[in-house]
């Protein structure tokens, strides 16, 4: 048994020992420890380092709250988390925990050379300190700050664990499983509603786990408990612990971090280590108790001083005594229990010292039978001890003059300053506060969300009380939610309940000034810090926040933000609601990146959508290219090509035999009713009224202001039937939009808009003998140039499957796009790349396919536009029905701004040594050797080698570039400017003549 | 963990789930309103039903329609009745304004069953299993894409989704039936 380990207390298994390392040597303590309570166990205070000045400092609470005792925690390659509270920390064999902030060692640190100079290191003190010079600031001050600061080391290695997320619903979310908790939840289910407890601690009973004096109902607390607790599982309460509620969001969605597997020795197969819940609850309810204050004084943050409710946390939840002879100091009665109970697990307490001049005579009689003195009207003014408190020098204050001072020896200092409502994630709900005179502390008030607080989160105190209230709530929310519920009252004995007093700094009769007077224990706070702040300038708690830090660290302030604006409430003359409160913002608690993530990692990180045909280009080798949320084939190496000379081949064999691309991705909207074409008037720039069915047309698309939005080429099936195709990345947007329109401006149109980009696999043909190729397995159409011309659709059989052929081209070849029932698409492309092998047919991917367009001058939208580009810009305006009403976008290319010379137009770009090729986004200018900044006139939107045009090839956005032709522009790079001439953007076959069908039996 | 979906079959199995791919059905989207509705009940042999969410079937049970939107619904039939469908609804035009679209090869259906099913699909979906009866369906989101679940039975779901996103879909089904099962609780 270890030294401090009181036999006969605590709910820590003694016969199950579990070792652990912590800070590289073995130590022992119990199943159910943390690892803060197996180090008190064994007598080790010193747990970390502070964060700026080093200083030695132990753990201070017992929950989640803990600022200093920080540690690593690690479990093998790559499962390392640094910041974890030695207080949450639940202990298993063979974990292995580090101290942090301290080299080279946790017992001797260098770094607390800051502690010798705490002088400088005041509020502020980077500000001023490091202003001068202005350019040491980047380069030396920044980095050595940085490098300096900072708790733990973040991990390096790839993290192994998994993690998960959920949704849950439920008419009751519960938070806290103290005793207000545990009787709201309990109330609420006996009225038949679905309700969820989370308590973020290894086991639910809050302060119920720390008070088994109390008996409920005639029981001792602890049978209650264990009572409570099957009951609300026979009602079908879902009690999840370890799950912490790290933020309240809009319409009671609430986030809920559950950790799985870092309590376990061995790592369960399948599980993740943590899954984040998204809980969305009818109602909830906040039960997450209060947090105790710690007194502000020169010394309070030695190792060995500790919060009493802590201590009392220590005794009786993990049967530890943190000290053989403590010293209380307290302004709140609760710590005079803490007191007793030591004393009654045999510890000498020294002395209770209170700083309220007449604490109750009940527990100054309880004090005086067990033999405990009690200093009443004192405070305490320093503490003494190198990594242990040794002593705490006190005196008595009698009408606000400080006496004489006397050393008391101790070896552990418990104080309480008081208690504050726990009040972070109803901050979250937007909620407001009111300042409660009587308790110095602000309470919940009103809050948008349908959320009650019950318990010690709204002030209240006693076992008793919070019951109550608890069942209250309950009762209230049932109500709320039409379900009616009695709140029975339980008879309580052994409550403590109690009040206490407020202060800011205890009164000392040292110069403040020198006082090392911590307020904010991790980011190294002191009072004096904070009065400096108000001194210097700072009236907003917003402002001395920020200059200080006081409560910016990881804890949020949950044990400094009340302290620090009483005392810069006191420093301003101001009252405390004057000052204001800062916003608490989730999450609670520290949160891991891979709770967030949930699955999104690795293969899973994001929507990776696969064509039909997908598999098949995989087993041909091809080589990926992400393109929306689609994985497209960008080109098929063969074995020792590069990217350069696989399109090169593919484009070669495109221009002299047969292309085959699969097209699948292009998004298709069948747009149907008897309104159709009118629908379609109104949408696309162009006029459809007379587009016979069974033919094609490109189709442009604007937004309301005249820019180019999507295209593609729309065939019509039948006179209320059109089959829309869209860009790939463009097709969800174009929907939307069509839908849009449809919805808000248009719904007297009988038409309907369906999405059937995935109804298809679209195979692309391209090339001279895709006629040869066709013929024989087509039915239902006959493939010449006088019975299908470019531009046609027909519904027929390709190869036996059901089809809807297009004849066109985006290549400037003859082309046709098969279209088959998707699933149907790997059989297609297998039969055609079997009968099109002795045709030399190849298959080709984007790359080429943006070659061989831009050899015909086809824009891209998104490429060669940017969402202000028109359809003159673009030399599209034949495309646009000037004869047409209206149509999306006519009103919008009216403006002036889109008819005023100047505009960046899309030309050609030849670059004049005929071999360099530009580089896509490089900036063109008219006179290179203009001084800097020189006047950019557009850039390069395009840029490929061209086998077809014999030298490289650019499309380019240049300002008046239609009424450029021929003149040279420079393209400046970082090593060169490259001179280019300005052509049109057709760079192969410009009149047509290769999109023509072969006859039957002719050559190609 | 993507699972093979070449063929239909099962494709992960636990104590608590069991994910599979449903042999391919044909698929209709049907978009009307108003008067077209009863002739195109009357065509179909079945009545479309009214409140979203709701199924209805023929005599022959070959189809069934669930309602999707003001406007919409989804039927699924028997590859065999779906040329008869679209007759049907093709006969109605123009006097009764309609879409009928097939959608047959845009979707594929998993199946989800087990005493843990209704929880597999909390893993991405952010709506309450529980509002869905039996007997009833709904579009939603599951991991963000758009689905359609049909609800069978308590344990029972099929969910439509396009061919696209099955890899991404069915991977982490896959990982919800093991992690469903390795819980304790």
């Amino acid at each position: 048994m270890s030294r401090f380990r009181v036999p006969g207390r605590g709910r820590v298994n003694p016969d199950r020992p579990v070792t652990f390392r912590f800070d590289g040597r073995p130590v022992q303590g119990c199943e159910g420890d943390t690892v803060a309570s197996a180090l008190l166990a064994n007598g080790i205070h010193l747990m970390g380092r502070s964060f700026k000045y080093h200083r030695p400092r132990g753990a201070v609470a017992a929950g989640s709250e803990e600022p200093n005792a920080l540690i690593n925690t690690r479990r093998g390659p790559g499962r390392a988390e640094p910041n974890t509270r030695a207080t949450m920390q639940e202990i298993w064999p063979g974990l292995e925990a580090r101290p942090q902030n301290c080299w080279p060692r946790l017992s001797f640190d260098l770094g607390a050379v800051n502690d010798r100079a705490y002088m400088l290191f005041s509020a502020g003190f980077y500000y001023k300190t490091f202003m001068w010079p202005r350019s040491f600031w980047d380069k030396l001050y920044e980095p050595v700050i940085r490098a300096a600061a900072g708790l733990g080391v973040s991990p390096s290695e790839e993290d192994p664990d998994t993690y998960a997320s959920r949704y849950l619903h439920t008419d009751v979310l519960v938070v806290g499983a103290g005793p207000a908790g545990l009787a709201a939840a309990r109330t609420a289910a006996e009225a038949g509603l679905r309700v969820v407890l989370v308590d973020e601690h290894a086991e639910a009973g809050g302060t119920l786990l720390s008070e088994p004096q109390a008996r409920i109902a005639g029981l001792p607390a602890w049978d209650w408990l264990t009572a409570e607790l099957a009951a609300l599982k026979a009602l079908g309460v879902r009690v999840m612990t370890r799950t912490t509620a790290i933020g309240y969001y809009h319409q009671n969605m609430i986030g809920l971090c559950q950790r799985l597997t870092d309590h376990l020795a061995e790592l369960p197969a399948d599980t993740p280590r943590e899954r984040m819940w998204r809980l969305r609850a009818a109602r909830v309810v906040l039960a997450q108790g209060a947090l105790e204050k710690p007194l502000v004084f020169d010394g309070n943050d030695r190792p060995g001083v500790m919060l009493a409710g802590a201590a009392q946390t220590y005794l009786h939840r993990f049967g530890v005594r943190v000290g053989d002879r403590p010293v209380i100091l307290t302004s709140h009665d609760s710590a005079w229990h803490a007191a007793f109970d030591l004393q009654d697990a045999g510890a000498k307490v020294a002395a209770i010292v209170d700083t309220r001049a007449a604490p109750p005579a009940a527990l100054a009689g309880e004090a005086q039978a067990r033999g405990i003195r009690v200093l009443a009207g004192f405070t305490a003014t320093a503490t003494s001890g190198r990594l242990r408190v040794r002593s705490v020098r006190v005196h008595p204050v009698s009408a606000g003059t400080v006496g004489a001072g006397e050393e008391i020896a101790c070896d552990c200092l418990l104080m309480s300053g008081g208690w504050t409502p726990s009040l972070h994630l109803f901050s979250h709900t937007k909620g407001s506060l009111a300042w409660d005179e009587d308790r110095t502390t602000f309470l919940p008030a009103d809050t948008p969300e349908d959320c009650v607080i019950a318990g010690a989160g709204r002030g209240l105190w006693g076992i008793a009380a919070t019951l109550a209230d608890g069942a209250e709530k309950g009762a209230e929310v049932a109500a709320s939610l039409g379900r009616g519920a009695s709140a029975p009252a339980l008879p309580v004995e052994g409550d403590r309940t109690g009040s206490g007093t407020s202060h800011t700094e205890l009164a000392t009769d040292r110069s403040p000034s020198r006082a090392r007077a911590f307020v904010d224990f991790q980011n190294d706070v002191t009072a004096k810090d904070l009065r400096l702040a108000v001194r210097e300038g700072m009236r907003s708690i917003e402002h001395v926040k920020r200059y200080t830090t006081n409560g910016m660290a990881t804890d949020q302030g949950k044990m400094s933000n009340i302290n620090g604006l009483n005392i810069a409430a006191d420093a301003l003359g101001r009252a405390q609601p004057k000052v204001g409160l800062t916003t608490f913002r989730p999450p609670y608690t520290p949160t891991s990146f891979g709770a967030f993530a949930g699955y999104h990692r690795g293969g899973h990180f994001e929507v990776t959508r696969r064509t039909a045909i997908d598999p098949l280009a995989e087993a041909a080798g091809a080589v990926f290219e992400p393109v929306g949320q689609w994985r497209r084939a960008r080109y098929f190496p063969r074995p020792g090509e590069d990217m350069d000379t696989a399109v090169a081949r593919e484009c070669r064999a495109t221009r002299t035999a047969i292309g085959m691309f699969d097209a699948s991705t292009l998004g298709k909207i069948e747009v149907v009713g008897p309104d159709a074409v009118e629908f379609m008037n109104r949408m696309y720039t162009n006029p459809w009224t007379k587009l016979q069915p069974g033919r094609c047309r490109y189709g442009l698309l604007l937004g309301d202001d005249g820019f180019i939005r999507d295209d593609g080429v729309i065939g019509r099936l039948a006179h209320d039937r059109f089959h829309v195709t869209t860009t790939t990345g463009g097709a969800a947007r174009v929907l939307n939009m069509m839908e849009d329109y449809l919805q808000t401006e248009w719904p007297e149109l009988d038409v309907w808009l369906t999405s059937t980009t995935e109804q298809w696999s679209t195979i692309a043909l391209n090339g001279p003998r895709v006629a040869e190729l066709l013929r024989p397995l087509v039915e239902g159409v006959t493939l010449t140039e006088e019975a299908f011309p470019h531009m046609s659709v027909a519904e027929c059989t390709v190869a036996g499957m059901p089809a809807r052929l297009f004849r066109v081209s985006f290549t400037g070849e003859t082309g046709f796009e098969v279209n088959v029932p998707a699933p149907m698409g790997p059989a297609l492309w297998q039969r055609l790349a079997e009968a099109g092998a002795p045709l030399g047919l190849t298959p080709y991917g984007t790359e080429a396919m943006h070659v061989m367009r831009a050899e015909k001058g086809y824009i891209i939208v998104g490429q060669d536009t940017d969402g202000t580009v028109t359809p003159a810009d673009a030399g599209l305006t034949w495309a646009v029905g000037k004869a047409k009403p209206d149509f999306v976008g006519k009103r919008g290319l009216a403006r002036p701004d889109l008819t005023a010379p100047g505009r960046r137009q899309l030309v050609g770009l030849l670059t004049e040594d005929g071999t360099t090729l530009l580089e896509e986004g490089a900036q063109i200018v008219l006179d290179p050797a203009q001084p800097v900044p020189m006047k950019m006139v557009g850039h390069v939107t395009s840029a490929y080698r061209s086998e077809a045009a014999g030298r490289p090839i650019a499309l380019a956005l240049v300002e008046g570039g239609h009424g450029r032709m021929g003149e040279t522009v420079h393209i400046p790079m970082p090593d060169r400017t490259i001179a280019a001439t300005i052509t049109g953007c057709v760079f192969h076959d410009p009149e047509n003549t290769r999109l023509k069908l072969a006859a039957p039996g002719g050559d190609a | 963990m993507t699972p093979d979906l070449s063929a239909p079959g099962p494709l992960a199995e636990s104590a608590a789930a069991k994910l599979s791919l449903a042999v391919p059905c044909a698929r209709l989207s049907l978009r009307a309103r108003g008067a077209a509705v009863a002739p195109l009940s009357a065509a179909l042999g079945l009545t479309l039903p009214e409140r979203i969410g709701t199924r209805a079937s023929t005599a022959a049970g070959d189809t069934e329609a669930l309602r999707l939107g003001p406007d919409e619904w989804v039927l699924h039939a028997t590859p065999a009745a779906l040329p008869g469908l679209l007759a049907a609804c093709a006969a109605l035009s123009p006097e009764h304004p309609h879409s009928a679209v097939d959608i047959s090869g845009r979707e594929l259906t998993l199946v989800l069953e087990g005493p843990r099913a209704a929880e597999l699909l909390t893993l991405g979906m952010p709506r309450d299993p529980d509002s869905i009866a039996p007997g009833e369906g709904r579009r939603t989101l599951f991991d963000g894409v758009s689905v359609v679940l049909w609800r069978e039975a308590d344990t029972r779901f099929r969910m439509d989704i396009w061919h696209s996103f099955a890899p991404h879909l069915a991977s982490l089904l896959a990982t919800g039936c093991a992690e469903l099962a390795a819980e304790t609780a």
